[in-house]
């Protein structure tokens, strides 16, 4: 069990940055998702801790000890890659044990054994245990790529996008499966995923990374409702989050009259949001809201009009693009049970506590309403 | 464009022993846009290339319109054939690559200058002409892509799996473009698909393959509502649908070996029948989550909570079962914390244990969605368009 502790890691490949200044606190039994696109600098990440790449720069503490110097090996980490790197010919056991028979961790069989079927067990393979891998569904060979992992009992675990081969039905349920033997693992942990919805789900925080920046590092409500730049907001939901240039055209004490999608209108504010207002220097400010705040339909609280671009039903929800009065297209995502015709006109309405503003210049948050978060 | 028929359309490749594509039937309506969605390998590929020409038939018929195309070769039976996106020549101006085709077929300089100005005209992209594609957005590729498989006037346009090489984001938003133009255009439309929210946002109706069979055919909510089989429920729907076995036992479904039993209603008797066991399918928005028991409720316990920021997903462990459920925002729920699931009727899917069909023709209870509205909201307000 250990912390981990990253202080100014970076690394170029040639002139190609991989991760400049990254610096993370990982505490003990923490899981933590480290997020991004791809070529964020994710794995490059993982794979300076795990000592596969030496950093140009900075320094990698595991628990108090420094391991800059150490090989790989003598690190006491364990990875689980994307590729499950087992032995298609070997058994479940076979593979889960055979860490347990490398010269520098050899135990006795009997606790080789023991381990094996704790973790078996755990990952619900221990009925698989003889058959080989080559016998086995995607989902199981991913159990078993973990079961080896676990048995060293690893300071720490670094997973280099273990679901993101598996088809989308398998990694909901497996996403869910590891989050609910989370628990039971107890070990810190560093989970690498360019799926929003697995940092989410999966992390006690999430480190968001792009071109080899950490950009934030907060829970994931944090980094979902308050993200810390334009850029984060982005990186979390799909459709994506509406962006919308706006120009404040009038203030009162609990609401704020805006210029923005060609249209005036206002919404209500709190006192927090009233002083953040106050401190902009210009009237210029970036307005973003989520396709599912968006309200659709003439409920007495719209006030922006629209016609409909197009309509995507996806199930349970569907998939409205709006043109604004000034052309900007608008996202909303509305209860499945709706239709709605192109080229119709209609409503819309952005209520005021599903508003995160931005510096228009510098693109950082400013700030939004308390009431969110699924508070109850 | 035209209606598309395909009759008991088969294909059989050379030492395989099941088909490739086995008596497809399918009758496309003019102006409709379908999607053949399956996973890879169960012949969604092969129909489209039968149908473009490509590939040979080995029985069964395809009529474009009234006539027969089985024989015909592919530069002869009106298709256009649009593939994965970008597949635009960088050196050429959109007008060029507009013209390629029709240069390759031998027509004559102002014929093809008059094609090339009439489609740009249709998709609006008469702006675009005069760019290389480097200069165009991802949105006006689209496009460009579509005019260029359109400008031969096909009956039928075919779209193999366009969208899927590309980022999340484009995606979407190529998505979009792409049920945009067909509803301003309304030409009769073919995508194959292995993603199941591009064939539901795009397409009037989906024949959802497998193993070279069809399983269901229909509009895409009657499919994610009432899938026909076990199947066609599992591949529809993100997060998946909950599908596990039950059995009978004194008026209940009962998950063996865990604490899961079910009150059978009157309704779902009608279908249960004698039955001993069957598989229940429940999607994770038709569960609801309550820590007060109700007569019809199933006690159990939270194992996983999942916040995903505008959702929340609770999992409740019944022996080798996890049933997820997803709710709206809330942070009531944690691990550990005793709950009740309760379902609507006409939120059960029913399939037999053995054959995987759904137990209904209709479903259970309502037979469409429980309500659906059509936005009728006509207003006075000034739009600029």
């Amino acid at each position: 069990m250990a912390s981990i502790h990253l202080s100014g890691l970076t690394k170029f490949y040639g002139k190609r940055r991989g991760v400049e200044d990254v610096s993370l606190e990982v505490a003990d039994q923490e899981f933590l998702t480290v997020f991004g696109p791809a070529g964020a600098g994710k794995t490059t990440t993982l794979n300076l801790i795990a000592g596969i790449v030496t950093p140009d720069g900075g320094s990698i503490r595991i628990g108090e000890k420094t391991v800059d110097a150490l090989e790989p090996a003598d690190r006491n980490v364990a990875m689980v890659f994307e590729s499950y790197a087992l032995y298609p010919q070997f058994t479940v056991y076979q593979n889960m044990a055979f860490p347990l028979r490398s010269p520098k961790h050899r135990l006795p069989t009997a606790e080789v054994e023991q381990r094996v079927r704790h973790f078996a067990t755990m990952l619900k393979i221990d009925h698989l245990l003889d058959r080989p891998i080559q016998a086995l569904s995607n989902g199981q060979r991913q159990r078993t790529a973990l079961g080896r992992a676990l048995v060293r009992r690893p300071d720490v675990f670094l997973m280099d996008e273990p679901l993101s081969h598996l088809d989308a039905k398998l990694r909901h349920s497996m996403r869910a499966e590891l989050k609910e033997m989370r628990g039971q693992l107890g070990t810190t942990t560093i989970y690498v995923t360019h799926d929003y919805l697995e940092a989410m789900s999966l992390g006690d925080r999430v480190a968001v990374i792009n071109q080899g920046r950490i950009l934030q590092v907060g829970r994931p409500e944090e980094v979902y409702f308050r993200p810390a730049t334009v850029e984060v907001a982005q990186l979390f939901g799909d459709p994506e989050i509406n962006l919308v240039e706006a120009k404040i055209r009038g203030r009162q004490a609990s609401s704020v009259r805006v210029h923005a999608l060609g249209e005036e209108w206002s919404f209500p504010i709190t006192p927090e949001i009233g002083s953040a207002l106050d401190k902009l220097t210009g009237d210029s400010v970036r307005l973003g809201f989520r396709p599912v705040d968006v309200e659709v339909g003439a409920n007495g609280k719209s006030s922006l009009h629209g016609v409909v671009y197009s309509f995507e039903p996806l199930g349970t929800k569907s998939v409205l693009t709006i043109d604004s009065v000034a052309g900007q297209r608008i996202r909303a995502l509305v209860d499945g049970r709706r239709t709605f015709q192109v080229d119709r006109r209609i409503e819309f309405g952005v209520p005021g506590s599903s508003v995160i503003f931005f510096d228009p210049e510098s693109t950082r948050y400013l700030v939004r309403s308390t009431r969110t978060e699924g508070d109850d | 464009m035209a209606e598309l028929t395909l009759k008991t359309l088969t294909k059989v490749y050379p030492q395989v022993q099941t088909p490739a594509v086995d008596q497809l039937n399918l009758a496309v309506r003019d102006g409709e846009f379908i999607a053949l969605l399956g996973p890879s390998g169960c012949g969604k590929s092969t129909t489209l290339r039968m149908i473009a020409g490509l590939e040979s038939v080995t029985a069964g018929e395809i009529r474009i319109g009234q006539k027969l195309v089985n024989g015909l070769h592919p530069k002869d039976r009106g298709v256009g054939l649009a593939f994965e996106n970008y597949a635009l020549y960088p050196p050429l101006k959109v007008r060029d690559n507009l013209a390629f085709n029709l240069r390759a077929h031998g027509l004559g300089a102002k014929e093809i200058v008059r094609r090339v100005d009439e489609i740009a005209r249709t998709l609006q992209i008469q702006e675009l002409l005069d760019l290389k594609p480097a200069a165009l957005s991802s949105g006006q590729k689209q496009r460009v892509n579509m005019a260029r498989a359109m400008v031969r006037r096909p009956s039928v346009l075919l779209l193999d799996e366009p969208l899927s090489h590309l980022d999340a984001r484009l995606r979407v938003e190529l998505r979009t473009e792409i049920k945009r133009l067909h509803a301003e255009q309304r030409f009769t439309t073919i995508i194959v698909t292995h993603d199941q929210l591009e064939a539901m946002a795009l397409a009037d109706r989906i024949a959802v393959m497998n193993e070279g069979k069809l399983q269901q055919f229909d509009t895409p909510l009657e499919v994610f509502n009432h899938p026909a089989n076990e199947f066609v429920a599992g591949f529809l729907g993100e997060p998946p649908m909950n599908i596990f076995r039950t059995v009978v036992d004194s008026g209940r479904l009962v998950i063996p070996d865990a604490e899961f039993a079910l009150p059978i209603t009157s309704g779902v008797q009608k279908l249960v029948g004698s039955r001993k066991e069957l598989k229940l399918g429940i999607r994770p928005w038709g569960i609801r989550v309550s820590q007060t028991q109700t007569t019809a409720s199933v006690p159990g316990q939270v194992t996983v909570v999942e916040d995903l920021g505008d959702e929340t997903r609770v999992g409740v462990r019944y022996g080798e079962i996890l049933i997820m459920s997803s709710i709206p925002v809330t942070r009531r729920y944690r691990p550990g914390l005793p709950v009740y699931l309760s379902f609507n009727d006409e939120d059960l899917n029913l399939f037999d244990s053995v054959t995987g069909e759904r137990l209904s023709e209709n479903g259970l209870g309502s037979s469409q969605p429980t309500h659906e509205t059509v936005e009728k909201n006509e207003i006075q307000a000034p739009i600029t368009r």
